[in-house]
């Protein structure tokens, strides 16, 4: 099994790195949690199932000393943009590949168990089986998988230093990565507005989505905080929170590795993700660029062409 | 500062310091007549136009938002444009996913010797927002 | 007037609207999968079967609120005078807290000690809460996370509410715990409870036996040579991403900012809930900021609420176990396990820093 296998490489990797990040059980058996691993006997707790949604490679950029981070077939491409964006070292860091299957997202199966809480569950490839009070129901992973798998096309870590399993080739078409999208572009503004305006005004600004983000690098130093420049108030309106989610957007402007931690952080639910992918839909067409897949690559807000082949002058 | 009169709009233009500044004082020296819905912030250079001071702009209470720099190869630090020209299509295909008409933001590029085009640009875009009426209901 | 009652399901918001004559009522929404406390109009829908994703907190203590507006105002005679011109309004309507839970109401009762006391009110606060009758719905069972047995509340606890209702029989047993609670189960829709009370007693000990009680073998008093080790919270915390989801889903925490947010001649003084979890949280003037790390920062929220505040006020605890913070947390952060530990009656700091891997040769 690759647990087994998995904790095997944790134990061959640690001596030479101050610590392994990986997941451990969390509070129920419906959660993970991280747990950053220096001692040998640490290496018992590690865990891996479908539970494990959280995006470990998010760490790295704030470790001081040579780690090893376990990372799924889409938390590597978090690895790869911050080798592109110079925001790691790459000789300091260890990367231990888990091909995955696909995920569960918590809130869709709290929905299918009717939010009870949960007793037991037990994790195989392609299904869970959940204990609740009120009985046992197995679910495929494929129903409740957040909406990133579905349309996943790198379910085996494009960089690894360590494989934790065997290969897996995506077998979702290429196009339908950005059929949400497209879905939404086929509506009208005026219902694009209703719908983002409707979602957005949900929001709380506890900004987790931003502090879960990998590609967020400014921390505390981010302008949704500061007063000087006084980008933004602290009145809980609409504009205010609708302004946060356009520099998270603007931010992350073809950056953005479509991990999908900020939707699944956040606590109301709001569908966050949908403007960066919206943006990466805009960078492929226009310069063929895909976040997170090519450390060779420049994030295209960082370069420019002399004559752009696809951008053309705006008529009025 | 004077009240805003009933039909006029609001709208805000950034532009670089060396061409489109300079073209709308060269239409204002030659007298070309325009609209006057525009308020124009100086900025040194297209490149420092950040996104989301058009969006600031569209949230706050403009109607619309006018970019104007140094024709591509004639920028001032040489390529402070280019930069400019790949942020701004970026937000030109972003707004109207939100739902917000793109045609309420628009870029272009305005030398300072060209007075008669940058008052065709303040015209049109003007008129065009005209057509598209306030953005903000009050 | 009856202080038993009985509410059938579908007169629910009918109740509602009743209330919602003379008083803004804030109840739980859906909106999409989210439950949210909104202002009742007729085209919100209740949810009552699971716990709001957001405590009803704001409904007496707003996410921001406008303190007064200034406006400055020349002086025609002198004109390097400037004139100052406040305005504050708090002239707050009445207003209902519906459907929230026990762990809800009771976060209300943790703040008032700190905003309604005789030393120093917060007179917003304090007119609101005065203001407001909370009708709370006890909670048939647990959810994911939460404790609040452990922390001397229930599903069933009567602390901070007005009325409280458990389900019984396709609809809700109502108990008035005060006159204001009373007063709104004279309405009409309202009917004789006296026979669902035993029933209702029922549910609510089946639901109190079924939630955990994660301090169930741990002493009261926060170990506090653990709480300063620096070890200690290296290893538990190094997995928080320092957002403020906990802090914003809180029903308890109520450290505030003020800002003066201005435009011109004109602008607003605003308080707004700040989260000790941010780092600009204790950022001085000068640029000093005494928890510049997440650590010191969690180490304050775990304190305020386990350790500082029972300290201040007779042993209560700034936590009503409403899980919110553990639920939502990016990363599963769980703060009863936090606090288990520092309660450990074996709690040993030096084991903590041991565990911490040497340096490899």
């Amino acid at each position: 099994m690759s647990t087994q296998k998995l904790k095997e490489i944790i134990t061959k990797v640690l001596p030479d790195v101050e610590t392994v990040i990986c997941w451990q059980e969390g509070f129920d058996k419906l959660n993970v949690t991280p747990i950053f691993i220096t001692s040998p006997e640490q290496v018992e707790k590690v865990v891996w199932n479908a539970a494990c949604a959280q995006n470990l490679a998010s760490y790295l950029p704030s470790q001081k000393k040579k780690v090893a981070v376990v990372v799924k077939g889409c938390d590597s491409r978090t690895v790869i943009q911050y080798m592109q964006e110079g925001l790691i070292d790459k000789d300091n860091v260890v990367v231990i590949g888990m091909p995955c299957k696909g995920i569960i997202s918590k809130k869709k199966v709290q929905k299918a168990i009717n939010n009870e809480p949960v007793e037991e569950v037990t994790y195989t490839d392609d299904s869970i089986k959940v204990k609740t009070p009120s009985g046992e129901k197995t679910i495929a992973i494929k129903d409740v998988w957040p909406s990133k798998c579905a349309t996943c096309q790198y379910p085996t870590p494009i960089i690894a230093d360590h494989l934790a399993a065997d290969a897996i080739q995506s077998d979702k078409p290429a196009d339908s990565v950005y059929a949400d999208i497209a879905e939404l572009e086929a509506k009208t503004l005026e219902e694009r507005w209703a719908y983002f305006s409707s979602q957005f005004d949900k929001c709380i600004r506890c900004y987790a989505c931003r502090n879960a983000c990998p590609m967020c690098v400014c921390q505390d130093s981010c302008i949704a905080e500061t007063r000087d420049p006084h980008w933004i108030t602290q009145r809980m309106n609409f504009d205010e929170k609708l302004m946060f989610h356009m520099i998270h957007s603007l931010h992350l402007a073809g950056r953005c590795v479509e991990c999908g931690e900020c939707e699944r952080v956040c606590p109301m639910e709001i569908p966050v993700a949908k403007l960066k992918k919206k943006i990466n839909k805009e960078m492929k067409e226009l310069f063929d660029y895909t976040p997170g897949v090519n450390p060779e690559d420049k994030p295209p807000m960082f370069v420019f062409n002399v004559d752009e082949a696809k951008i053309k002058e705006h008529k009025l | 500062m004077s009240e805003v009169a009933a039909k006029e709009l609001r709208i805000v233009g950034f532009l670089c310091n060396w061409c489109s500044y300079g073209g709308a004082d060269t239409a204002g020296v030659g007298r070309f007549k325009q609209p006057t819905d525009l308020r124009i912030i100086r900025v040194p250079c297209s490149g420092r136009v950040d996104p989301m001071f058009v969006v600031r702009a569209l949230i706050t209470g403009a109607d619309g938002v006018l970019v104007s720099g140094c024709h591509p190869r004639d920028c001032h630090y040489t390529d402070g444009n280019f930069y400019a020209r790949r942020r701004l299509e970026m937000l030109k295909r972003l707004l109207p996913f939100l739902g917000i008409d793109d045609r309420r933001f628009h870029y272009t590029w305005v030398s300072a010797s060209e007075g008669a085009r940058w008052q065709q640009v303040v015209t049109d875009f003007t008129t065009r927002l005209h057509t598209l009426g306030p953005l903000h209901k009050k | 007037m009856a202080d038993k009652g009985y509410l059938p399901k579908e007169k629910i918001k009918e109740f509602v609207e009743a209330l919602g004559k003379d008083a803004a009522v804030y109840a739980p929404s859906l909106e999409g999968d989210t439950i949210i406390f909104r202002q009742y109009s007729p085209d919100k829908e209740i949810a009552l079967d699971r716990p709001a994703n957001t405590p009803p907190k704001g409904a007496i203590y707003p996410q921001s609120e406008t303190l007064f507006s200034f406006e400055f105002k020349k002086d025609q005679a002198t004109p390097q005078k400037m004139d100052v011109e406040l305005k504050a309004d708090l002239d707050f309507p009445k207003a209902v807290v519906f459907g929230g839970r026990p762990c809800d109401a009771r976060g209300f009762t943790v703040i008032d000690r700190v905003f309604i006391n005789p030393e120093a009110s917060d007179p917003y606060y304090e007119r609101r809460r005065e203001n407001t009758t909370i009708i709370t719905k006890c909670c048939n069972g647990p959810y994911a996370g939460c404790f609040c047995v452990g922390v001397g509340g229930g599903p069933a606890s009567r602390e901070g509410s007005d009325v409280v209702m458990t389900e019984v029989d396709g609809g809700y047993y109502m108990e008035a715990v005060t006159d204001k609670g009373k007063a709104a189960m004279s309405l009409p829709m309202v009917q004789d409870g006296a026979s669902y009370e035993a029933k209702a007693k029922e549910a609510n000990d089946r639901a109190t036996a079924a939630v955990r009680n994660p301090f169930a073998q741990s002493a009261e008093k926060v170990n506090a040579e653990l709480f300063d080790s620096a070890d200690f919270w290296d290893k538990v915390i190094a997995k928080c991403v320092s957002c403020g989801a906990c802090t914003f889903l809180c029903p308890t925490c109520y450290c505030f900012n003020i800002t003066d947010e201005q435009g011109i001649m004109t602008g607003e003084r605003v308080r707004s809930w700040d989260s000790c979890m941010f780092q600009h949280f204790t950022l001085e003037t000068s640029g000093h900021n005494p928890r510049p790390i997440k650590n010191k920062r969690f180490r304050n929220r775990v304190g305020h609420k386990f350790y500082y505040y029972p300290e201040k006020y007779e042993g209560a605890i700034a936590c009503t176990g409403c899980g919110r913070c553990i639920r939502y947390c990016p990363v599963s952060v769980d703060i009863s396990e936090i606090v288990g530990y520092l309660r450990d009656p074996k709690a040993d700091p030096a084991q903590w820093a041991a565990e911490k891997k040497d340096a490899k040769n």
